[in-house]
This record gives structure tokens, sequence and C-alpha cells, in this order.
């Protein structure tokens, strides 16, 4: 059996009808959706306060800063970007590179503090503004990180979007990082490590329903 | 890379030219691939048009070095899942559809006689129970390793696993499958035999 000769007429001519935006157009458009969500977060962290050193030497702040930036840089490149293929990375190494990742940002900041001498309980401050915070400004660059792949993702669309929701996550934990100076390990889990479990999940279900293909 | 990755990239960057090429690399494989999981042409036509489509609107999410066709037989894929979905299991073809000219075709080749007809039916619907027995994951890992003829990696990558993971999945379906076939051609004890014949499956006389 092959296939029917006017086939091939068909699909080029029905081309026509459907928008296709070349790699350099989609890269511009990517570029300014997810610059869009980020200048976002930028503007409702400022707005929440910025950087606060509090009682924290600079040197702690710088160190902890640059460790995460490094965590969360990498973290950020392997979960939003797609390698090689043009599928995107296995399930498999998202979710690895997720909890790496997540438990190496919360280790490094637990561990420079203890280094620092500056894991005291803080009774009053539990972890829900930076809970809060975390997922304000994570949401922005994900949803421009979701728009910019709407109807593109073949296999997988629940984990793409779960990936993109804890790269988000790592982004905003970078953000809450120069503003939070509690590094009690009960608030870091609960507003730290906790948004970007919940960015992740909030990509994974809005992923299923933007990122699917759809018949056109 | 192949010619076929080669003009997709070249028509990711905007060479509208090279869809031709990728059109003649790629639709074929799709065509043999949707014959064996899709019933009838128009719905095989359909997928390829809808296939296509697809990789025109995203063109520019399209990796330059990346293959091609492990990325269609993804999107293919999906869009038979979707068609599945809607039109039921009905609308998939089985293994050994008896229902099916082709496979028909193909058992008649090879089969001289009635008795041997009834016997190649009865380990297809042996072999056809154990395909149908298998987890998706297996299934869906087995289609493309030994059906699509993709690699192990272009196979982890259209199911979204490791190659390990493949690796192991087609494995445990071979084996699967291998003990379905082994069990049905094994001999027959001719009491088990009797009883088998008066149940039904096959007629009275004897198996030769």
């Amino acid at each position: 059996m092959s296939l029917s000769p006017d086939l091939k007429q068909r699909i080029f001519s029905s081309l026509a009808e459907v928008p296709a935006p070349t790699r350099t157009q989609v890269r511009r458009a990517r570029v300014w959706l997810f610059g869009c969500g980020v200048v976002g977060a930028l503007a409702i962290f400022f707005l929440d306060g910025g950087v606060r050193m509090t009682s924290r030497p600079p040197s702690l702040v710088a160190l902890t800063s640059l460790g995460t930036a490094a965590i969360v840089g990498t973290g950020m490149w392997l979960l939003l970007t797609r390698g090689r293929s043009a599928l995107g990375r296995p399930v498999s190494w998202l979710l690895g590179t997720a909890l790496a990742a997540s438990v190496l940002f919360i280790g490094w900041r637990y561990g420079v503090s203890a280094h620092y001498g500056e894991i005291a309980p803080w009774p009053g401050r539990p972890g829900f503004r930076c809970l809060a915070l975390s997922v304000a400004t994570g949401a922005l660059p994900l949803l421009g990180a979701l728009l910019s792949w709407r109807r593109k993702v073949p296999v997988s669309a629940v984990a793409t979007g779960a990936a993109f929701g804890a790269g988000a996550g790592l982004g905003s934990a970078l953000l809450v990082d120069l503003w939070c100076p509690v590094s009690y390990l009960p608030h870091l889990f609960l507003g730290h490590l906790l948004p970007i479990g919940v960015l992740a999940l909030l990509g994974g279900v809005l992923g299923s329903r933007l990122l699917r293909l759809a018949w056109r | 890379m192949s010619p076929a990755d080669e003009a997709m990239a070249r028509y990711a960057q905007g060479d509208a030219a090279a869809f031709d090429a990728v059109y003649e690399g790629v639709a074929p494989r799709l065509e043999s691939y949707l014959r064996r999981h899709v019933r009838g042409t128009t719905r095989v036509e359909d997928i390829i048009q809808q296939t296509f489509l697809q990789m025109h609107a995203a063109r520019g999410t399209f990796n330059v070095g990346a293959e091609v066709f492990p990325w269609a037989l993804a999107i293919a894929r999906r869009l038979t899942y979707d068609v599945g979905r809607k039109a039921r299991r009905e609308e998939y073809r089985d293994m050994r559809d008896e229902d099916d000219p082709d496979a028909r075709a193909e058992v008649a080749k090879v089969v001289a006689s009635g008795e041997e007809l009834l016997e190649a039916r009865e380990i297809g619907a042996r072999l056809s129970a154990a395909y149908n027995r298998l987890s998706e994951p297996q299934r869906v890992a087995f289609e493309l390793v030994k059906t699509a003829g993709l690699s192990h990696a272009q196979a982890a990558t259209v199911a979204g696993c490791s190659v390990t993971g493949i690796k192991l999945r087609v494995h445990r379906a071979y084996v699967a499958l291998r003990a379905a076939l082994d069990d049905a051609r094994a001999p027959v004890p001719p009491e088990a035999a009797v009883s088998s014949r008066a149940g039904g499956l096959l007629p009275a006389g004897g198996r030769r």
C-alpha cells in the first residue's frame, strides 16, 4: 500500500493556512514572553522589599546567593531547555534534576548559614510569607514559559509543564534567598522548598492543558 | 544526520523549499508505522497530513542537529492516540485482526492447509492475547523499536524515558511474547488436544 498521489499536494497547499514562525521568530517571541515574566517577578520582588540584609553578614548573603545562583542556573538550564533532542529531555532526567537542584539549594543555604551560626529558630517566621512570595514571583515566568510552548509538546506535556514549574520555582528561590534572612530548617522547607513543589504541580496541571498538541 | 534531518533544520530556519525533502524522508516511514496501528487509508492519510501541519506550525521549535523522524513519530502517535480516544478502541487494529485483508493475505501465503491455517490463527490469537497483556510502556517500547524500527535512543526520546528503560521494556516484552509463542507451539498431549477440539477451537479429526 502507498499514500495517495494527491496527499503531498493536499499537505503542501494546506501549509499556507497555518502560521509557521521560524526559529529566529520563535526565539524572539520566547525571550519576550519569558522576559516579561521575569520582569513581572522582579517587580513583585522589589515591591515586597527587595534585597534585605537584616543582621546577616554581607559575606554570608554573597556566598549563599552565589552558590544558589550556580545551582539554580544549572537546574533551570536543564529544566527549561531540551538539549539536542527535538522532544526534550527524558522524564527521569527532569525529575532527577528538579529533585537534585532543590536538595542542593536547601543544603547549600543551610550549610553556609550553619557555618556562620545563623540557623537559630525564628518562631514568628514559619515561612508562609516566603512561600507566598516564591509562588508569586515564580508564577509569571512559569506562565511565560507555558505560553511560549503552547500546543507544541507531543510527549510528556505534564512532565514538561512540571519541569517549567520547578525551573520557575528555582528562579524564584534565588530571589527570595536575597530577601529572607531565616535559615532555620523547618522554615526553609516550608518557605523555600515547598514553593518549588507547588510551582511544579501548577506547571504540571497547566501543562496538561496548554502544552499538549491539539488537532488543527 | 540524515538528509531529512538536515532539510528540517533548513526548514526551521525559513527555507520553505526544504519541506519537500522532509516529506520524502518522513512520510513513507510514518505511513509504515501508522498502517500497523490505524484502520483505513483515509484515517492514515488524515493523521499524516495533520502530523506535517503540526511539524510545519512548530518548525521554529525544532532543534538544529536533532533527528526529525522521532519528532514526527511522536507527533503522529499523539494524534493517533487522540483519534483512537475519540473513536474508542474499535478504531485500533489488533495485531492479527481477522477482518484485516492484509493480515489474511499474509497468513494465506504461508499456510498450506486448513489445519495449518487454524493452527496459525490459534498461535496468532495467543500472541495477540500476550501482546495485549503487556503493560502499556512495554507495548509502546516494543512497537517503537521492533515495528517502527527506531534505535533505542530514538525510542527513548519518543517515549520520554531513559535508554536503559527502553531496553528493559523491550526485553521484557520480547520475553513475554517469546514465552507465549513457545507455549503455543508446544506439542499438545492427545487428551488435551481432544478436549480442546471438543471445546470448538479445532474440528474433530486430530492434528497432523
